[in-house]
């Protein structure tokens, strides 16, 4: 159990991490593609209702923090166990879909932007490997890396996003609302697949050390990924106008902006490497949760990584290979809108109730 | 764990790390044609490409040019591209390429949208490129090297990105240029470079062409479609409408002395109401000198007065019929580089009457005042 126990700033850390991870990648495009130059907007929208869901779930955590009970103890206890294992499943086809589409983006990046290509199965496998290492070695491992990592990552973002500021004139963000403030909310919605960057807390839930303060570090966390997320999203769509459906590399092109680096040679390839790295966080923080869901499917808690687990992680990865991003984009993730905003925001607004509701009947067999 | 087991595991922990190392296909730099600027002319297939190229050495090449220009022919950009492979027998690299040029012959009679749409939709090429076009031939503009004692694609590109404006001279990206041909009115500018033969008094080399580039004009486009050339004068109109160029001369009398005056910076105020557009520009001026004391910004020591009101009556008067100049040509030729469809399209939003509307249907009520810095 101590190997996954984690402080509530280590949390804070992983969850900002988490949040600059993704989203720089193709969603600024697919964003742009819907709503045009209002697609920080929509952001916006999507990271209100993270924040209420977050603040429910923090509440959870506080709530869990003496009894430690993970989350499938906390449903199994309060919605029945078919209940926990359907939500699980769910879980589990998030995360690898999540997994899959980054991966996809990051293999498309060392492609075209560092010109360096290989075979699917080959690049994957190292991820792969790393992901099941953490596993061995407890989500402790992944926090202290992210920790040691964190300064770094978080001055390639800066560093990446200053520079192109002095090129950018906000005023083509002008008229706010253009799109239409009903089609806005509409893709807050229907792109809520990319946001809710929360839902690796519930699988360590059981593990974070609650002392004074959960809150303010992850909501400070919280914050900062926000404001860097819909800066540099803001930051495209003026930037690249009516072109930024067509890149769907928001930071890499961004980069190329970077003031020093048009005659003095490629300084955004070195932010966007120590970038990338919280993309590689992201991605393993993911693995584990897929691992963890399958855990609790067959009712197991392995002591060491559990092969076949491993053997079923990795053959998911394998994904891309047989289906395009394009189309898991436009299938899947449409198709489980419903399911996934189920578990990404109505399970979050109950689960302090049914932490309650676990706690009381955990309390009446002690008694 | 026994021996044997430890042993088998480091085995295949190398074998699998053996493997993922060689799956990993890099480029290596000596296979490598490194573009720094491209020239395209009008060619008899379609267009002549020409490449200014670095290619590190291998030992069995020459070393010390820092670089050659390798021109090949090709029905599409991508065709000609494909062909420096051929040329040079290595992979040609657009991630470096600076400056886009276009020949004359190609920007004034065909339609380069396949050209324009091939680089920004190039993963590699950046965007933040500098694209211009040039007089004459862009393959003869590429082989001044020698002239200029430098690169001519990272001549071009310093001047047009760090100087141009200092000396009220706006330049573009290819991004700008490209979103420029696409959006709104779908009209834009590109820097037109010249080469200016200068008099070789070298006596050690003689027979050495020298000269030196200028960019005081410009050429309009709507749809990457040649519409216009800007002059100085009209060039100099424009860059009175422009908030980040700065550096602008003008000539005044004083005291039966001929003095230059610089903008030093500008404050413009645009208001749109309709049709109508209030344009409010403030220049605030100094005496020009070549003192790097003198350097132009807003955040420059101040001196005690040494422009009188006569001088600056003189600079306010001829800014004004500049910007005058320049409005009458826009209206004339119907573009648009000082945005007036944009800044109706911030306030009212897009649609399809305004990209349509005619540049001359703005009503623009120009008032230029002129301060001391």
């Amino acid at each position: 159990m101590d190997k996954n126990r984690v402080s509530a700033d280590q949390l804070a850390l992983m969850y900002l991490l988490i949040i600059a991870g993704g989203k720089f990648l193709s969603l600024p495009s697919i964003l742009a593609a819907d709503v045009g130059h209002d697609s920080w907007l929509a952001m916006c929208f999507s990271f209100l209702w993270d924040g209420v869901c977050l603040a429910f779930l923090l509440w959870a955590i506080k709530l869990n923090s003496k009894a430690n009970m993970d989350m499938s103890a906390i449903l199994d206890k309060s919605v029945t166990k078919v209940v926990t294992k359907i939500i699980l499943l769910i879980f589990f086809v998030i995360f690898a879909l999540r997994t899959n589409i980054l991966l996809t983006s990051c293999y498309h990046m060392f492609s075209v932007t560092f010109d360096v290509s290989t075979n699917w199965i080959v690049y994957v496998l190292p991820v792969a490997a790393v992901g099941f290492f953490v596993i061995q070695k407890g989500f402790n491992a992944l926090a202290r890396a992210s920790q040691l990592f964190f300064g770094l990552i978080l001055i390639a973002v800066i560093a990446l996003l200053v520079s192109p500021l002095m090129e950018v004139e906000f005023s083509e963000l002008l008229p706010i609302g253009e799109a239409g403030w009903g089609k806005i909310l509409e893709t807050s919605f229907t792109r809520s697949f990319w946001f809710s960057d929360y839902l690796f807390m519930f699988f360590v839930m059981d593990g974070i050390k609650v002392k004074k303060h959960v809150y303010a570090p992850v909501f400070i966390a919280f914050g900062v990924g926000v404001v860097l997320t819909v800066l540099l999203n803001a930051v495209f769509v003026a930037l690249f106008g009516s072109y930024a459906p067509s890149f769907d590399m928001a930071m890499s092109k961004i980069g190329v902006f970077s003031a020093a680096s048009t005659l003095n040679g490629r300084w955004d390839w070195l932010t966007l490497s120590i970038w990338l790295i919280s993309v590689f966080i992201k991605i393993v923080t993911f693995i584990y949760c897929e691992y963890k869901c399958l855990e609790k499917l067959i009712d197991k808690n392995f002591a060491n990584v559990n092969w076949v687990l491993a053997i079923i992680i990795t053959l998911t990865l394998m994904l891309p290979m047989l289906v395009s991003t394009e189309t898991l984009l436009s299938t899947v993730i449409a198709w489980g809108l419903i399911p996934f905003t189920v578990v990404q925001y109505l399970l979050p607004l109950l689960m302090p109730l049914f932490t309650k509701v676990a706690l009381n009947k955990t309390e009446v067999k002690h008694e | 764990m026994s021996n044997i087991k430890r042993t088998a595991i480091v085995i295949v922990a190398l074998v699998l790390i053996a493997v993922v190392m060689v799956s990993f296909k890099g480029s290596d730099v000596l296979d490598r044609a490194i573009i720094l600027g491209i020239g395209i002319d009008k060619g008899d297939s379609g267009v002549t490409l020409t490449a200014e190229i670095v290619s590190p050495g291998n030992g069995q090449e020459q070393v010390g040019t820092f670089s050659k220009t390798v021109t090949v022919d090709g029905a599409t950009v991508g065709e000609a591209i494909q062909n420096i492979a051929e040329k040079t027998g290595k992979e040609a690299s657009l991630g470096q390429c600076v400056v886009l040029i276009l020949g004359q012959e190609l920007y004034e009679t065909v339609d380069f949208t396949a050209i324009t749409d091939y680089f920004i939709n190039h993963h590699s090429f950046k965007e933040s490129a500098v694209m211009c076009c040039c007089e004459g031939k862009a393959e003869e503009l590429f082989n001044n090297s020698d002239a200029l004692s430098q690169s001519v694609a990272l001549s071009v590109a310093a001047m047009l990105l760090d100087e141009a404006d200092k000396i009220g001279i706006m330049s573009n990206s290819l991004l700008q240029f490209a979103r420029s041909q696409t959006e709104l009115e779908k009209t834009g500018f590109l820097n037109k470079i010249k080469f200016t033969p200068s008099e070789n008094k070298d006596a050690q080399d003689p027979d050495k062409t020298q000269g030196f580039f200028s960019y005081r004009e410009l050429a309009v486009f709507r749809q990457n479609t040649f519409v216009c050339d800007l002059n100085e004068d009209e060039v100099k109109g424009l860059s009175m409408f422009l908030k980040d160029t700065e550096g602008e001369t003008f000539v005044s009398d004083s005291s039966g002395l001929k003095l230059t005056v610089q903008v030093n910076s500008k404050d413009i105020e645009q208001k749109i109401n309709g049709d109508e557009v209030d344009i409010s520009i403030t220049l605030s001026v100094r005496l020009a000198r070549t003192d790097s004391d003198e350097v132009t910004g807003a955040i420059t020591a101040k001196k005690d007065k040494e422009i009188d009101g006569k001088m600056l009556d003189d600079v306010q008067k001829q800014a004004t019929e500049l910007a005058e100049l320049y409005l009458k040509k826009q209206a004339e030729y119907n573009f648009d580089l000082i945005k007036l469809h944009e800044m109706s399209r911030q306030k009212n939003g897009s649609s399809r009457e305004l990209a349509e509307k005619p540049t001359s249907d703005f009503i623009v009520k120009l008032k230029i005042e002129v301060k001391e810095n």
